[in-house]
């Protein structure tokens, strides 16, 4: 079988570890590396729970690299009501004894990428700062990289604000450098997340799996789910897992081409993804593909299929 | 019945024009005013337009001329969707009455003062008459019963892919209008775009007959021109909504969100910003029409030129 290059760039963040704990068992992907960004908790706890995550699930061979300790040009704002403040949301995991890499994310997503000869899939699901300082170091990186999945986004409404969603919110610049790069860009944002969620029960179901590997999938989980129900939800969006089930294989979502622009200025709409799926308006460049819909029952197998992998 | 007493401010205007022969054909509203404002084409214009409009419709109420421009921010016209008059088509008649001696915001303070009753304010234009009269007169909020009006989207725009044309005008005054408290019926894209009159109807309503139904057929063609070269099945006529959801709003669906207009960005100015998923915990402070039955809709228009008379010999 042909592989996908893939790295991950990620800020874990529980919905990350799902992530991670996922992308280890995807028979199609060759997961090259993991590079960490602040984002839901400081840069110092992504990259130890990043490394930590991976050797947990026995993955100590996949090498993380640091990126970026604050978004390019604004104050860092973290999610610690769903993440706790480690990014494990307490959980606690012994500490990964593979070597630090000290090459920095950005120059090592040029270096594999270069490597890999434009096959790379870059699966990015936290805020796009260490993608933009790539973009911004290597001018040439965009013809290495086949496309970038991201979570992020939201083609209508927003959960941090009413307009935006937390990881372009974070660092809107980043993500406007990234939209308009030029390489193609997959749009995993809330109108298809919130979509993707697994409820109280399926959680429960795969905390009961009896690997180390699952019990910690649903343990992370816990705290968000709390979270949620304040909402009146008895169920939690797996908003990065669908961004990595998306890499995989995209048969089981829907979704359009389409325009889209970060807003950088406005006073109710910073870190919007403006979109043109639905205008009359519309934007030059449509570089991006919107997921807006999963078949919902077929993600849920593929995640407990993948779990069940684990033993 | 008691008639619901209404003001009809507008930039005319296709749409506009088919908003006011609905309102003027209905036995349940009381046009008490009509304003113009800019927006679609000069104040000049509009103001025009509307005393055209009211002549062709026999609509003899005070009628005022509104604010020569937006409240801060530069004029926008939309010469490419409504011609150079703001009103191109079939031939109209020549106005046959004078405007009042006053600004659209006195009219509107003098009318909401000497009504015994609330009255609804049915803007289908940008917002700056209205939010100049409630800047100037806040003590009146008590008796504005709401504002049913046309503008804006909560899931997308048309002038830019953010932002509806008439919010993008006067962002200012729209953000003005829908923190005022009182309460409002939103008819944005999200339901003006499925209120779509198909060439079919366009025929129905020639065969009506009168002089009313044949203008507004070619109004209809004119207006459908434009939106078949965008890929539209018929023309959307956004502004009768705002005047359809206080006589038939059995035939829309709404939801309550609170929404706010953004006035600054570089790609969201003027776009109406709902919280959907709570964010901001706040008390909603409009009813967004989401959607319509297309047909219902369609056989209001129809019946609404009846009432302007049998055919012509």
């Amino acid at each position: 079988m042909n592989k996908i290059p893939v790295i991950i760039d990620c800020d874990p963040g529980t919905d990350d570890t799902m992530a991670l704990i996922l992308a280890n068992k995807i028979e199609n992907f060759d997961l090259l590396a993991v590079t960490t960004v602040a984002g839901n908790v400081i840069c110092d706890y992504t990259f130890q729970n990043a490394r930590n995550v991976l050797s947990y699930i026995g993955a100590e061979h996949v090498p993380v690299y640091k990126g970026a300790a604050k978004p390019m040009m604004r104050e860092l704002k973290t999610a610690p009501h769903v993440h706790g403040v480690d990014g494990l949301a307490g959980v606690e995991l012994p500490q990964s004894s593979a070597p630090v890499e000290t090459e920095a994310a950005w120059d090592a997503i040029y270096r594999i990428a270069k490597e890999q000869n434009g096959e790379l899939v870059l699966i990015a699901v936290g805020p796009m700062t260490n993608v933009a300082l790539a973009l911004t170091k290597y001018n040439d990186l965009p013809k290495y990289i086949k496309r970038i999945v991201i979570m992020g986004g939201a083609a209508i409404g927003g959960n941090v604000t009413p307009a935006a969603e937390f990881n372009i919110y974070v660092d809107p610049e980043a993500a406007e450098l990234m939209f308009t790069s030029g390489i193609p860009i997959v749009m995993c944002g809330l109108d298809v997340t919130m979509k993707a969620y697994l409820t109280d029960a399926e959680i429960e179901r795969i905390g009961s799996m009896g690997s180390k590997e699952a019990k910690l999938f649903h343990d992370v989980e816990q705290k968000a789910l709390g979270f949620y129900r304040t909402l009146g939800m008895n169920y939690v969006a797996a908003h990065d897992p669908t961004a990595v089930l998306f890499a995989s294989d995209d048969s089981i979502f829907t979704g359009e081409e389409a325009g889209v622009h970060v807003e950088t200025k406005g006073k109710l709409t910073l870190g919007k993804t403006v979109t043109d799926l639905y205008s009359d308006a519309q934007f030059d460049d449509h570089f991006v593909f919107i997921v807006t819909d999963v078949d919902r029952d077929a993600f849920v197998k593929k995640v407990t299929q993948l779990m069940e992998s684990y033993s | 019945m008691n008639r619901i007493p209404i003001i009809l401010d507008g930039d005319p205007g296709h749409d506009d024009a088919m908003a006011w022969t609905l309102a003027n054909a209905s036995d349940e509203l009381e046009i008490l005013a009509v304003t113009s404002c800019c927006g679609n084409q000069t104040i000049e214009k509009t103001t025009y337009n509307t005393m055209r409009i009211c002549t062709l419709l026999g609509l003899h109420v005070p009628t005022a001329k509104g604010r020569p421009r937006p409240l801060v921010s530069a004029p926008i016209i939309a010469p490419t969707v409504h011609g150079e008059s703001g009103l191109d088509g079939p031939k109209l008649p020549e106005p046959d009455f004078e405007l009042v001696p006053m600004t659209a915001i006195e009219l509107m303070e003098k009318v909401i003062r000497e009504s015994d009753e609330p009255v609804t304010l049915v803007p289908t234009g940008p917002l700056t008459n209205v939010a100049g009269l409630l800047l100037a007169h806040p003590e009146l909020k008590s008796k504005i019963r709401q504002i049913s009006l046309m503008g804006g989207g909560v899931q997308y725009g048309n002038w830019t892919p953010a932002a509806e044309f008439n919010i993008l005008v006067d962002p200012e005054a729209a953000e003005i209008v829908f923190s005022s408290g009182i309460p409002i019926i939103m008819a944005g894209l999200d339901v003006t775009e499925k209120a779509m009159i198909f060439p079919e109807d366009f025929e129905r309503i020639r065969a009506v007959g009168n002089p009313v139904a044949k203008v507004v057929a070619e109004w209809l063609e004119f207006f459908y021109q434009f939106h078949r070269s965008m890929g539209y099945e018929g023309a959307p006529v956004h502004d009768a909504v705002a005047v359809a959801a206080l006589i038939h709003p059995e035939i829309m669906e709404m939801k309550d969100l609170y929404v706010e207009v953004e006035t600054e960005g570089d790609f969201c100015k003027g776009a109406t910003v709902a919280d959907f998923r709570g964010v901001l915990g706040k008390a909603p402070n409009a009813k967004v029409i989401m959607g319509i039955d297309r047909k219902a809709f369609a056989d209001l228009l129809v019946e609404a030129v009846k009432h302007y008379g049998e055919a012509e010999k």
